[in-house]
């Protein structure tokens, strides 16, 4: 018969016995036990609620984005994006065949080009954009923002004007502005066009320098009856990776080019990676005090335990049921710091996950900069709490091993002797 | 029975060389209540840890029944000790946060007997060593005495088929000691439990069957009163 048939591993009333063990061994040290609780609570909730934080700034990005302008997919003339001239254009109908994908729920199109306007002695360059009114007044909900004047509700003609342009170009509601551009494939193109409103991009270089006419109206004012710089690919669910590439599949993509929002805006891209890697450096370094912290009690447990577990295995508990005995303790601690720390978590991520934290001076600048809200909503995402407590847990289990060293090589005669 | 033959023990750290135990021949019965006595240093705790396997002989061999525990591996030499060997130590060392009851029952949970076979050797032993009513008390809430003959009944709860008790006296007064003595005592003559002491308390020594006198790492003297 071998030792593990003599004196099994763990059966179930052992086990009860070495949790009750566990257990009180706890309350023996109150004021220690208290203090490694409370790290584990502190840790749980710092990570929780930073990375919630991060990672809500993230999805507001991304939902700014899905809503804003940009949208998630767009599809262009090859070398538009690099190149933004109206001759890098193409026809709506080279791609309405993309309607039948599963995950396209229609197609915005527009022209994006510039121009000059000019109102009496006050000129300016401006971004001419042609868009798809009632397309887009669903999709960027365009009519909210008007903010003087109407929107594109029972006409075609006329143009909207950001309020910054407005106040630079001391602009009124009916006030023509005069338009003069290149046009397709090196046309002169001009115009006069009544303005039947002001808009609020919410972005103040965007208020400053846009000009929004309906579609019709710019592809006649471009001389390109027919022709778009760009289609918004408008997705039924978030799935925009994949979409992508089965958009890349079908199209020809030597006439035409098929970009995610990470491609038209890498600085983006760069900014939320750059903002990860500073986070997880917080994080490693809070996580480093954290297993300091823990291997510090571990320490003390197992120096101070040494005599009691000398006993233990004297009297004949095997080495291993001593180690279940010893891990236990702290894993025990480690599980009430963190569903606590989740507990007390969980309101805060809440609270601010219902009222975002409003940034203010240089930073809103910044966010505003890019055309997003200057907002930080946290994450609900369970993935977060339930990662940083497995980090913990991990931990726990990792600072342990000193302890299943310290056991595995106790000897009853040595560690008897105070 | 105990079989100690030609053992030797040496304890070398490199710089110091001590012979603990020279040569020691010695053989227990079944049965017997032996007193191994000798000064601080003679050896005598050393010659009891090795024959409760917590300690390896340096030579020689040490057989208990039929089994040469020098030759078991360590995980086997807890299984023997769990099952064969009792333990009482001089400062107890009951596990603090159980009680009375939890001590005894502690050693045959590891042995997985049944509930009702613990329940019913638990009350027993605790009843012999006269701590029926404060079964469930913890350790700091008992006198060393009582704590002490905890421990022996702990030490007989696994069916044991001898105990070790390493100065079992030494932080006891004269009635806690007189009381522990007769309840071991009597343990000896009805249930033909074996007793091997190390001490020099002449209390315990007056009591002993046997007395071997260890000195310098050698038996000096073995006498049967």
């Amino acid at each position: 018969m071998s030792f593990w048939d003599k004196q099994p591993y763990i059966t179930f009333v052992p086990f009860v016995m070495l949790f009750k063990l566990a257990w009180r061994n706890i309350f023996r040290n109150k004021r220690r036990s208290i203090i490694t609780v409370s790290s584990i609570i502190f840790a749980v909730i710092f990570a929780v609620f930073m990375r919630s934080l991060q990672y809500g700034a993230y999805g507001n990005m991304l939902k700014n984005i899905v809503s804003s302008y940009l949208g998630y997919i767009q599809v262009h003339k090859q070398g538009f994006w690099t190149e933004k001239t109206l001759d890098n254009s193409f026809s709506p109908e080279d791609i309405t065949y993309l309607l039948d994908h599963e995950n396209i729920g229609y197609l915005s199109y527009r022209i994006e080009g510039f121009a000059l306007a000019s109102k009496d002695d006050n000129s300016k360059p401006v971004a001419l954009l042609g868009l798809d009114v009632q397309q887009e007044k669903n999709r960027l909900g365009l009519d909210k923002k008007v903010v003087q004047g109407e929107y594109f509700t029972n006409r075609k003609t006329g143009i909207l004007v950001g309020i910054g342009l407005r106040d630079i170009m001391s602009l009124r509601l009916g006030d023509s502005i005069i338009f003069l551009s290149q046009g397709y494939q090196g046309s002169m193109a001009s115009g006069s066009y009544p303005i039947i409103g002001f808009i609020d991009l919410k972005t103040p270089e965007l208020n400053k320098r846009t000009v929004i006419m309906d579609l019709a109206q710019a592809q006649e004012f471009f001389a390109m009856p027919n022709m778009v710089t760009t289609a918004v690919l408008g997705l039924k669910n978030d799935n925009w990776e994949e979409t992508q590439q089965e958009v890349i599949a079908r199209v020809d993509t030597n006439q035409l080019e098929v970009l995610n929002w990470n491609e038209m805006l890498p600085e983006l891209q760069q900014l939320i990676a750059v903002d990860k890697a500073g986070g997880l450096f917080v994080l490693f370094i809070l996580y480093s005090i954290i297993t300091f912290s823990l291997f510090g009690t571990v320490l003390m447990l197992t120096e101070e335990r040494s005599f009691e577990y000398g006993v233990l295995i004297a009297v004949g508990m095997a080495k291993n049921k001593v180690i279940i005995v010893a891990i236990l303790e702290t894993i025990l601690m480690a599980i009430t710091g963190i569903i606590a720390g989740l507990a007390f978590a969980f309101p805060v991520v809440l609270y601010f996950n219902i009222y975002p934290i409003n940034l203010s001076g240089q930073m809103q600048e910044v966010v505003e900069k890019y055309g997003f809200e200057a907002l930080i909503p946290t994450s609900l995402d369970p993935s977060i709490a339930l990662s940083h407590a497995g980090i913990i847990f991990f931990i726990v289990l990792v600072v342990n091993m000193y302890t299943i060293v310290k056991i595995k090589r106790l000897e009853p005669i040595k560690a008897m002797r105070r | 029975m105990i079989k100690v033959t030609h053992v030797t023990k040496t304890y070398d750290d490199g710089k110091v060389r001590v012979e603990a135990l020279r040569g020691i021949n010695v053989e227990i019965k079944n049965g017997e209540f032996t007193a191994i006595v000798g000064p601080s240093g003679s050896g005598k705790t050393t010659l009891l840890n090795i024959i409760g396997g917590l300690d390896t002989p340096t030579e020689g061999n040490v057989i208990i029944g039929e089994t040469n525990i020098a030759q078991l591996s360590e995980n086997q030499l807890i299984d023997f000790r769990l099952n064969h060997i009792g333990f009482v130590f001089q400062s107890y060392n009951l596990i603090p946060v159980l009680t009375a009851k939890e001590n005894v029952e502690f050693l045959m949970l590891l042995q997985n007997k049944s509930e009702a076979e613990r329940d019913e050797r638990t009350t027993k032993l605790l009843k012999a060593v006269g701590l029926e009513d404060q079964i469930n008390k913890k350790p700091n809430e008992m006198s060393g005495g009582q704590q002490q003959r905890v421990a022996v009944a702990r030490a007989l709860a696994s069916k044991p088929d001898f105990i070790l008790a390493d100065e079992p006296t030494a932080n006891l007064d004269s009635a806690s000691t007189a009381n522990l003595l007769d309840i071991m005592y009597r343990l000896n003559q009805e249930e033909n439990m074996t007793f091997v002491f190390s001490t020099h308390d002449q209390r315990v020594i007056d009591r002993a069957k046997r007395v071997i006198t260890v000195e310098d790492g050698k038996i000096l003297s073995d006498i049967y009163t």
